[in-house]
């Protein structure tokens, strides 16, 4: 049979002797390797208590976000959905009715806005094709779930907390990414 | 043919074309904003800068606008040349420089010609960042948007809007860079075309504002293929769909019917499918029933019963035709009362011996004169109307450029040397219509004058009868017309149903025998009431009344009702009379009307939208839509399947299944033999290309996995569409489909409408493959055609009663459009139109109501005062919402 690759290693076959068939040094080897582990650094974390740092360009969940007034900056232009390799955005546009001016930047806005979770890769790229700033993705993984249909995010969901009202929320949302945007601006 | 060489190969193209049209026929992407293939070059952009050469040993050579320039034999030119490329850079950055860059919002984008002219061009970076110019926007109307932001002065706008549909009320203000668009102050805009503003306009100026309240990006749109049901033309359209609800109508090019363009009846009375009128589930006795109860009810009424069927001319020919098959043919009858019937067995008669060809749209626009007899054309076929219109300027712009030979394509050029010089083209009519203004010669009169004088023109033009009793002033305009017929070769005779008079049709066509007689090539056009008036009529079923008979005599009948509200199309009386007749009633219908009200069974039916079927325009031609979504409700289905299961209860060979569309065609086929070649509207359902189905989505199409994960997280499969070979999903052919399935228009780098110009033989002409839809009307017959010869006498006006004739309205009188809220803003109130001496001798002024009595009916309309009215005839707005079927044509009274 040909190999399709050139470090294929031909088996030993050879039986075992009675020694090799008790497995004494094997398992002697074994228990050497765990038990020095017990005195190298611990590679998990008591998560939830404890947090790793996250890289700076990590890609978590995404938010839909709301500018300083706190007026949804999605205007609904589908290029978020379109970009998607995952084909995981969905939306609807409605048109903003006078009088909605303090609710949406654009006068055109996302009536609804679902990320399927399960199909999404977290690859950033409806952050990357958003012109509005209305989509990003953030430093908070999506949570565990029991149901399948909880990972469909609407909404309600994804909307950042509005920063006049919710000033708090808002910040905690915003994570690092106010001062990483502050110091990008600065450079 | 010439030969040109660009870059430096060469290629043969078609003489009497400009650079530009040239270029894009062999495929070459030249970018463009103002020319137009419909309405030709102004050179107003300069964008389709190319460089032309003086030989081949010139190396230098000179920017032109290849819009301007006709191609001649031995030109070199070059597209690629770096001078005429950074030209062509520099003038779409210009065109930027006050651009809004709203892309985002833009309604346009993602089918926007500017956007695809850019990326062309190869702009990408903004170097001018000062203020922009803005403007305010204006309110036009429920039908178009307006950004005027967007503009880049193209004036594509205007020049459609009153060069080519002759509005009036659209216009260009102001001056240097900051010029306006729009109207004197804000309004709807009157046209009935204005819809088209959204197609021709390159950027999102002007957008779609039915659209903009479900709003959708092109790539994001389930279409298909489809055909305007809202009159006989036939316009083909493209329909669009996401989450279950349709959300546009785009039109679909078809060189033979509407070219460009769409009328804004076909292209935003698409709403009526979304309606909450729908009927969505079966009932029995008004009550709601699942499909089980359904099938057992109708198992009842459908055995020991005698069935008859109601088709209608609305619905499709598969489901006029499975009605047929399941009642029989001798117990198939038409929802059209006798007089109608008719009158359009006479028009297939007549196109049926093949004497006279019927006219497509492109032969009006083409013909050298027109004669309208007794149709109201821009209310009944308003594009028939739009290619009148291009038939008269177009004739003039020939006449004028006889001695001054200038191109067709060069439109400024050929307006100048026009002016006012106008084809030929006389309108008579009942009353005033809005084609007056371009006609040569406008007559009003009652329907029998009418016809008279077409007999007096044909006797004049080809002398076959002998005239008695006809007044001087008759016979001297006769002459002049037939006169000026003589003068051309390729006439168009256009008349239809609304006069309800038989001798208008003989007259028409012994005026289009006569002109053939003498040499000339004629052809004839019939308009007829509804989108399928013309395969209902060719089916040859019997009239209404004669059912209303056979229900008086038998007692136990179960009554089919196909697609129609009857109290539409006919008087209440006799519908009232047949319907208590009926021992049972069975209606299929998509909304609820006075006819579902009275029904014992109802079986929703699904609209153009969500079914399968063919229509027949009324030049004949069958036309296939395809169903654009299956919707959620699985109890909507189109007619044909639902009446093919009832044929299997009465059979007892029920299985569950429906029939393929293929297999209903091909027993129409074999059944009614004047269907024969229907089948060749489309390819059947096994048709393929490499293996692979044509994708109703474009590959773009978003959100597939997300769209119905709220509902089900697991993707179900993508729905199989038995019945065509287009399929519910973004993957398959992606190269050019069968010219009659192709459900958008897109190529790369073409995102907008504009993409069409890949799609087509040459750029303006016919599409890859042929047009779309089949003739029927197939005959042709060399020999001379008979006269009709009896002429009616002229018409007199009767004491006390008057003779009842229809108005149509655009907007209002069609039935299923009117569910659009922006066609139903725009539909008048309405009215009933005397003469001034009959309101004088009524004692009515304008306003007052007035009672109409036939035999068994009254109705009442305020009075509204009709100048060109004759006296003797009383007019009455037909079809609006709130009136009722009137017996048209005959004799009514009237009271105060
Ligand atoms: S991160 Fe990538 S996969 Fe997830 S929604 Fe955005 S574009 Fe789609
Ligand atoms: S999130 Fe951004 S890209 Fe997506 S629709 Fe909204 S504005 Fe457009
Ligand atoms: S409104 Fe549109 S069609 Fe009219 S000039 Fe401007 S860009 Fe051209
Ligand atoms: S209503 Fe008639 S003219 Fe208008 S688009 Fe439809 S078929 Fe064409
Ligand atoms: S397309 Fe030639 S100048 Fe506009």
């Amino acid at each position: 049979m040909q190999h399709l690759t050139n470090r294929a290693k031909p088996v030993d076959r050879k039986p075992m002797t009675a020694l090799e068939k008790l497995y004494l040094w094997n398992i002697a080897k074994g228990m050497w390797i765990t038990l020095k582990h017990i005195f190298k650094r611990k590679a998990t974390i008591n998560f939830p208590e404890q947090r790793r740092e996250f890289s700076p360009v990590f890609r978590g969940l995404q938010v839909l976000n709301r500018d300083a007034e706190g007026r949804e900056n999605c205007t609904a232009c589908g290029l978020c959905a379109v970009a998607c390799p995952a084909e995981a955005i969905t939306m609807e546009a409605a048109e903003r009715q006078p009088g909605e001016e303090h609710l949406y930047r654009e006068e055109k806005y996302a009536a609804k806005y679902e990320i399927n979770m399960l199909r999404c890769i977290f690859c950033g790229l409806c952050e990357e094709a958003c012109p509005k700033d209305a989509v990003y993705l953030s430093e908070t993984f999506a949570p565990s779930n029991y149901q399948r249909k909880g990972f469909i995010y609407g909404k309600e969901d994804l909307l950042i907390p509005h920063p006049k009202l919710e000033p708090e929320a808002y910040q905690q949302a915003l994570g690092t990414r106010a001062k990483r945007q502050e110091k990008a601006s600065s450079n | 043919m010439p030969k040109i060489f660009i870059d430096n190969t060469s290629y043969e193209v078609k003489a009497g074309k400009n650079v530009l049209e040239a270029c894009l026929t062999l495929g070459f992407d030249l970018p463009y904003f103002c020319w137009h293939p419909a309405m030709g070059s102004v050179g107003a952009c300069r964008q389709c800068a190319v460089k032309v050469y003086k030989d081949e040993n010139d190396t230098s050579g000179k920017i032109i606008m290849s819009c301007m320039e006709g191609v001649r034999d031995g030109m070199h030119l070059s597209i690629d040349d770096k001078a005429a490329k950074a030209f062509r850079e520099q003038v779409i950055e210009w065109l930027m420089t006050n651009h809004p860059h709203d892309c985002p919002v833009c309604d346009e984008g993602g089918s926007c010609h500017l956007q695809d002219m850019t990326v062309m061009t190869g702009h990408d970076y903004r170097r001018y960042d000062y203020k922009k110019r803005t403007y305010v926007n204006q309110y036009l109307g429920p039908f178009i948007h307006h950004e005027m932001n967007r503009c880049i002065q193209c004036y594509r706008c205007v020049r459609f809007y009153k060069d080519y549909a002759g509005g009036k009320d659209l216009n260009v203000f102001a001056a240097h860079n900051h010029v306006y668009f729009g109207r004197e102050k804000d309004g709807t805009l009157e046209s009935p075309f204005s819809g088209n503003l959204a197609e021709v306009c390159p950027t999102g100026v002007f957008t779609d504002k039915t659209l903009r309240q479900h709003y959708t990006r092109k790539w994001d749109l389930t279409s298909a293929p489809s055909v305007c049901q809202h009159c006989s033309v036939g316009c083909n359209t493209i329909a669009g769909e996401r989450y279950g609800g349709l959300r546009n109508i785009v039109n679909r090019y078809n060189a033979e019917v509407n070219g460009y363009f769409l009328c804004d009846r076909g292209r935003f009375g698409y709403e009526f499918v979304n309606s909450e009128n729908r009927i969505t589930k079966p009932q029995v006795m008004h009550q709601a029933v699942d499909e089980n109860a359904l099938m057992h009810h109708l198992e009842t009424v459908l055995t020991n019963h005698s069935l008859i069927g109601i088709g209608s001319p609305r619905a499709s020919m598969e489901s006029n035709f499975a009605l047929l098959d399941l009642v029989g043919k001798e117990n198939f009858f038409c929802g059209v009362y006798n007089e109608e019937m008719m009158l359009e067995r006479r028009i297939t008669d007549i196109l049926d011996s093949g004497k006279i060809p019927v006219a497509s749209l492109k032969q009006i626009e083409d013909a050298d004169a027109v004669v309208i007899l007794g149709e109201d054309i821009w209310n009944t076929a308003p594009m028939m109307a739009l290619a009148v219109r291009q038939s008269v300027m177009k004739t003039g712009g020939r006449e004028a450029t006889e001695k001054t030979p200038m191109p067709e394509w060069h439109e400024l050029a050929v307006k100048e040397l026009q002016q006012n010089t106008k084809g030929f083209m006389v309108n008579v009519t009942v009353t005033e219509t809005s084609l007056d203004e371009i006609a040569s010669l406008n007559i009003n009169a009652a329907p029998d004058d009418i016809a008279r004088l077409g007999f007096a023109i044909a006797n004049h033009i080809h002398p076959s009868l002998e005239l008695k009793n006809f007044e001087e002033a008759v016979l001297a305009k006769a002459k002049t017309i037939a006169d000026e017929l003589l003068k051309c070769s390729n006439p168009v005779i256009i008349t239809g149903t609304s006069c309800y008079n038989d001798p208008v049709l003989r007259a028409a066509f012994d005026i289009a025998a006569a002109l053939k007689a003498a040499g000339k090539a004629p052809a004839i056009a019939f308009v007829v009431p509804e989108c399928n008036s013309m395969g209902l009529a060719m089916m040859r079923g019997h009239a209404f009344d004669t059912a209303v008979r056979r229900v008086n005599r038998e007692p136990n009948v179960t009554a089919v009702i196909l697609e129609q509200d009857l109290y539409r199309n006919l008087p209440a009386g006799i519908v009232d009379e047949f319907l208590s007749k009926c021992r049972n009633i069975i209606v299929l219908d998509s909304l609820n009307n006075a006819t579902t009200e009275k029904a014992h069974v109802l079986i929703p039916a699904s609209t153009f939208a969500e079914g399968d079927g063919t229509l027949i325009s009324y030049e004949g031609r069958a036309q296939r839509y395809y169903q654009v979504y299956v919707p959620d409700n699985k109890y909507i289905r189109e007619s044909w399947k639902w009446l093919s299961r009832m044929k299997m209860i009465i059979s007892g060979k029920a299985n569950g299944h429906d029939p393929h569309h293929d297999s209903v065609i091909s027993s129409l086929e074999t059944a009614l033999r004047q269907f024969a070649g229907i089948s060749a509207a489309a390819p059947s359902s096994g048709f393929s290309i490499h293996g692979e189905q044509i994708p109703r989505e474009p590959h773009r199409y978003s959100g597939r996995t997300a769209m119905l994960a709220n509902r089900n997280v697991s993707e179900p499969k993508p729905v199989a569409d038995g019945d065509s070979p287009l399929s519910f999903t973004m993957e398959g052919y992606q190269g050019t489909p069968p010219s009659s399935a192709i459900p958008f228009f897109w190529k790369p780098g073409w995102n907008s409408p504009q993409a069409v110009n890949k799609y087509q033989q040459e750029i303006g002409g016919d599409l890859i493959g042929g047009n779309p839809g089949v003739r029927l009307f197939v005959k042709s017959s060399g020999n001379m055609p008979e006269f009709f010869k009896d002429y009616p006498e002229h018409f007199r006006e009767r004491q006390n009663k008057w003779l009842l004739l229809p108005q149509s309205h655009v907007f209002g009188s069609d039935e299923l459009s009117v569910y659009s809220a922006g066609i139903a803003g725009r539909s008048p109130e309405p009215y009933m139109g005397l003469s001034p001496v009959d309101a004088k001798m009524l004692d009515v002024t304008e306003g007052s109501q007035v009672t109409i009595k036939s035999e068994k009916e009254e109705y009442s309309f305020p009075v509204k005062i009709v100048e060109s009215l004759r006296n003797g005839i009383v007019l009455v707005s037909k079809g609006l919402p709130g009136t009722q079927g009137m017996s048209w044509g005959n004799w009514v009274e009237l009271a105060k």
